[in-house]
């Protein structure tokens, strides 16, 4: 369990890291290490380079401007969770990042790490689709920005292309109550299900709603046939039986020794229904 | 001393980080060592290829089973067995066929382990791969092909006590169910290692990892390389955890020291994570199928059971124990006479299997004790009441089980089973209601009783020696993972000496230091370990009363041993102190002794006493109740443990506080194996579990907090501190007590009879799968 051979830069501006990620071939860029680390260990990823981004001090810190909230890539996820600004500005992803690993993994683990690896049963890929979320990314030739839902492609793969950084996360204030829930084999473990729900509820009609899929297979699933019965219905009982009808259960491919698909395909109108009942009745509600 | 809850005086370098493991070692000239083992789970070797490797610089040698002596056996079998498992031996490193992912193949020897680990990428080995014995069942189906001559059965046995068959015919209710217990074993949070080196002009070599049975271990080295006991030193550092896997004798024990010697440089070898997994012994696979009778008053008439153990590819250290101690104790703390069993151990290419903590037990317990809900639930009986009425009684004890493991009878020395019983279903509430279930959560209780053996021998060794300064050294044939001897030993000696307990430095596991040692095993260090601590302070004691009368002029039984101090009873101002004693008897020391005129003579041995123990064979028998409150989310499977209560009569606690310990530590142990842990298989034998992440420990938010109720009711009998083993009771129980809870909860007749106890597997209890 040692990884095999590699060469070891850690630029202080993204400038930096731009050229040697883009003037090596097999250079990978390591944030936390909370993934990499051990597939380095495993020989499972054998880059030619690794670019420490730990010591850019622009890609990490929260911030509130016009409406948006802006989260450096390398913002720690502990000191996402701890801050107040995200928990008054989109409590969605502090309610998933309960659910991510431990205070320790926490620690060193970052936001835009977590998104750039795009383990598909993570869960802040979820967190950011459901949070209408935009993906800064910067090459040498300037920024790019993505949509959260248009970012993530398949299993540990994104729209990052060689010699791309992802900078920031980007995130409108959060319209709705919401929740996370998961289902996972221990606290803090990858989900087999993972639900994250938004719900505006205004004068008894559902204005918002959004309903993503984590765990199931290759990337997060918008439930995007159950949140438009939702919106056109309200989060009625009665609508909500309706929307949890028209869940996306085909779409399940994930099959392991540790939860089977049938099982992953019965969790999940149980916990779309408690999601969506504890994101319409949540105090937290916007 | 005895009976303080002293605080762990290991813990201090333990949590300061401050531990000497064997990966803190390191000697001038060392390499390191990776070992390169077979992806393959049955086949030939065709063709073996390293020179890429060898070629890579730093690399220092590629030794295969061709550079092991050619007269080398395969290791054997250090436990008495059911016949003769000889033809199913591992030889050290494979020969001309792999049997199990994971099978040492080659040993790199290299300047660093990356670079060793560089230089196996570029091994070319050629595999013809073999028919796959997949599991037991495979194993026993006569159409699959034979991995040995004799074929794929490594044994069978059993027993048929009393008249089973008509116990059957006249019972008022027979239930029958078949249990299935997983593949899992020991995660100590340091791995194995190694380091050997060898001095050739002065033929030493030692051997720095070594633990559990040091001195069993040395002789198994020295007879297989035909070297003397006394030319090898094995010596045990911190280790971090055993439950009974770590410090087997495993191939590398072996291969390691050899090549050191070859290679004329010390060696070091650390396992890591994943090697641990396809390396280490597996444990607990099985299947019981199990028939139970009981009459309408409750009382049980006879157990009919078929016991199928898969051990794997290869039979090691530990034989058929596992299998054979579940046999010999099915019936458990039960006065049951009619039992039938019929036992097979069987082969296939998975890794080899061992103990581990609360051997054949664990598995037994989880059968049985759901067998005994059944038959409560179909007699309409109370599920404490049937057990009461079940239990051995103190006036039944010794009671004989009728059936033997390992050559030792299944004895229980003695205890007070009803008495705990009544004491634990009364601390824990049995028949206060349950609080209802809110929503899709349903609440379930479960009771589980069993009895461990503990403190099996055969001997244990102590040795203490008090410096003239008035520090003493324990040394013990004890070997220590981190159990607490260090604290515990010592409050034994304290009692009978009077040293404060500080003063005392406990010495372990070192062949150098120790003549022979036992080891630690079978949770025998507090029966074996202490009682020879005991006696070896009372012959300290009885030297220093003699010295002391000589020294004061008085007369033995005049004097008294109090505080360190010897002192005339009568008039306390004259005494002696023990560390003076100590430098009086230091030979050489000319007070007592004067030097002879013209012939040499006997001189004093200093102020030591030392002590060979030899046990009952059957050990002390160790009852113990488990109960526990669980609340099942039957939407989505999810168990939550709201209550957890394990209680056992240990006879005597040394040291209650430590006791406790073993107790909560083993139930979290015991929550891993029931709910998470499984080294799985694929069909092909591809070992599926290579890291944490898919071999599920539980976590502090998986284990509740635990109450140990800790009892000191019925002595044991045959040794004289009264103590019994209390290191496997915690983990005997938890699979067995949580299926009842969770088969109480669901109401419904469903049971889970298959572990580890996912919420998927509880979730399909619930009703079919749609």
């Amino acid at each position: 369990m040692k990884p095999a051979p590699f060469d070891y830069e850690a630029p202080t501006t993204i400038a930096d890291a731009l050229k040697l990620l883009g003037g090596h071939e097999d250079a990978r860029p390591i944030a936390g290490g909370q993934s990499l680390v051990p597939m380095l260990a495993f020989r499972l990823a054998r880059p030619s380079l690794l670019v420490d981004l730990n010591r850019i001090p622009s890609l990490a810190g929260i911030e509130e401007k016009g409406g948006v909230l802006r989260i450096g890539a390398m913002t720690r996820q502990a000191a996402v969770l701890a801050s107040d600004t995200v928990k008054h500005h989109a409590p969605l992803l502090i309610q998933a990042l309960e659910n991510v690993g431990h205070p320790p993994t926490r620690a060193r683990g970052t936001i835009g790490g977590s998104c750039a690896h795009a383990d598909p049963a993570a869960e802040l890929p979820s967190a950011m689709v459901a949070l209408d979320a935009t993906m800064v990314i910067a090459a040498s030739g300037g920024e790019r920005r993505v949509p959260a839902d248009d970012f993530f492609i398949g299993a540990f793969e994104t729209v990052l292309q060689t010699g791309e950084i992802l900078v920031a996360l980007e995130l409108p204030k959060q319209t709705g109550g919401s929740a996370f829930l998961e289902v996972s084999a221990r606290k803090g473990d990858f989900g087999i299900v993972t639900v994250a729900a938004r719900i505006a509820v205004k004068d008894g009609r559902c204005t918002d709603a959004a309903l993503v899929l984590g765990g199931i297979t290759e990337r997060s699933v918008r439930c995007a046939q159950a949140e438009h019965i939702l919106k056109e219905q309200g989060a009625t009982p009665k609508a909500i039986d309706v929307a949890l009808a028209a869940l996306p259960l085909d779409t399940v491919t994930m099959d392991s020794r540790l939860a089977s698909a049938a099982y992953r395909r019965r969790l999940i109108p149980e916990l779309c229904r408690r999601a969506i009942e504890a994101a319409t009745t949540s105090k937290v509600a916007l | 001393m005895i009976g303080q809850r002293v605080l762990r005086v290991e813990d201090k370098r333990f949590l300061r980080g401050e531990g000497r493991y064997v990966a803190d070692i390191a000697l001038p000239f060392m390499r390191e060592a990776y070992v390169l083992r077979s992806p393959q789970p049955h086949a030939k070797i065709v063709s073996f290829d390293a020179s890429a490797a060898l070629a890579l610089e730093g690399v220092d040698a590629v030794y295969t089973a061709a550079d092991l002596p050619a007269s080398l056996t395969p290791i054997p079998c250090r436990i008495p067995t059911h016949g003769d498992m000889t033809p199913f031996l591992q030889y050290p490193l494979a020969r001309d066929v792999v049997r199990f992912v994971g099978e040492p193949i080659a040993v790199i020897v290299a300047s660093s382990r990356a670079l060793a680990e560089d230089a196996a990428e570029l091994v070319a080995i050629e595999f013809e791969p073999l028919p796959v014995v997949a599991d037991a069942a495979a194993a026993l189906d006569p159409a699959t092909p034979k991995m040995y001559p004799p074929g794929n059965i490594a044994t069978q046995w059993g027993f048929d006590l009393g008249k089973v068959d008509d116990a059957f015919a006249q019972a008022d209710i027979v239930v029958e169910k078949s249990f299935s217990i997983q593949r899992h074993s020991a995660m100590p949070l340091e791995t194995r290692g190694l380091i050997a080196s060898y001095d050739k002009a002065r033929s030493y070599l030692e051997v720095w990892g070594p633990t559990k049975v040091p001195h069993t271990n040395r002789a198994m080295l020295a007879r297989m390389l035909g070297m003397r006991d006394g030319d090898i030193r094995f010596a045990e550092p911190d280790v971090g955890g055993s439950f009974g896997a770590r410090g087997e004798f495993y191939p590398e024990d072996i291969f390691i020291p050899y090549f050191a010697m070859k290679l004329g440089k010390p060696i070091r070898w650390i396992e890591d994570r994943q090697e641990h997994f396809a390396s280490i012994n597996h444990s607990r696979e099985c299947t019981f199928d199990v028939k139970a009778s009981a009459n309408k008053d409750g009382r049980i008439t006879a157990f009919d059971v078929v016991l199928v153990a898969d051990l794997g590819a290869y039979i090691r250290t530990h034989g058929d124990v596992v299998p054979s101690h579940a046999a010999a104790s099915f019936p458990g703390p039960y006065a049951i006479r009619n039992y039938r069993v019929k036992a097979t151990a069987a082969l296939s290419n998975k890794t080899p299997s061992g103990t581990l903590r609360a051997p054949g037990m664990f598995e037994a317990n989880f059968a049985r004790e759901q067998i005994i809900d059944m038959m409560a639930e179909k007699l309409g009986m109370d599920r404490a009441e049937i057990r009461r009425r079940n239990l051995i009684k103190p006036d039944e004890m010794p009671w004989y089980v009728g059936t033997q493991s390992v050559n030792r009878p299944t004895l229980f020395d003695s205890g007070d089973f009803p008495g705990l019983f009544e004491e634990s279903v009364s601390h824990f509430g049995w028949s206060a209601p349950l609080a209802k279930g809110e929503g899709p959560v349903r609440r379930g209780r479960g009771i589980v009783a069993l009895v461990e053996p503990s403190g099996f021998g055969p001997f244990e060794s102590a040795r203490i020696e008090i410096d003239p300064a008035g520090f003493a050294t324990i040394f013990t044939g004890a070997s220590n993972q981190g159990q607490g001897h260090e604290t515990m030993l010592p409050q034994v000696a304290a009692e009978v000496l009077g040293i404060a307990h500080d003063r005392f430095r406990v010495r372990h596991g070192d062949t150098a230091m120790i003549p022979y040692g036992g080891g630690s095993y079978a949770s025998r260090t507090a029966v074996m370990g202490a009682n020879a601590v005991h006696r070896a302070a009372l012959a300290v004691k009885a030297k220093a009363l003699a010295a002391a009368a000589q020294m004061l002029q008085a007369k033995e039984e005049e004097l008294t041993l109090d505080g360190g101090r010897v002192i005339v009873t009568a008039n306390p101002s004259r005494f002696v102190t023990l560390a003076h004693i100590a430098r009086v008897l230091t030979p050489g020391n000319a007070e007592l002794v004067p030097a002879p005129k013209d012939f040499i003579k006997d001189d004093h041995d200093g102020l030591t006493g030392e002590v060979f123990l030899r046990a009952i064979p059957s050990g002390t028998a160790v009852f113990s109740v488990h109960m526990a409150d669980v609340a099942l989310d039957i939407g989505t499977g999810e168990l939550k443990i709201e209550r957890y209560c394990v209680s056992g009569d240990v006879g005597r606690a040394i040291n209650p506080m430590i006791v406790e310990g073993q107790l909560v530590g083993g139930v979290a142990q015991g929550i891993g194996g029931a709910l998470l842990e499984e080294l799985a298989y694929d069909e092909d034998g591809n070992l599926q579990t290579g890291s944490f992440a898919d071999y599920l420990l539980p976590s502090s938010h998986e284990v509740p907090r635990i109450e140990a109720l800790v009892v000191e009711k019925a002595k044991s009998l045959s040794n004289d501190l009264g103590v019994k083993g209390c290191g496997e009771i915690g983990i005997s129980g938890v699979a067995a007590v949580l299926a009842n809870a969770i088969a109480h909860a669901l109401g419904t007749g469903a049971r889970p009879t298959t572990l580890p106890l996912t919420a998927e597997r509880l979730l399909d209890l619930v009703e079919p799968r749609p």
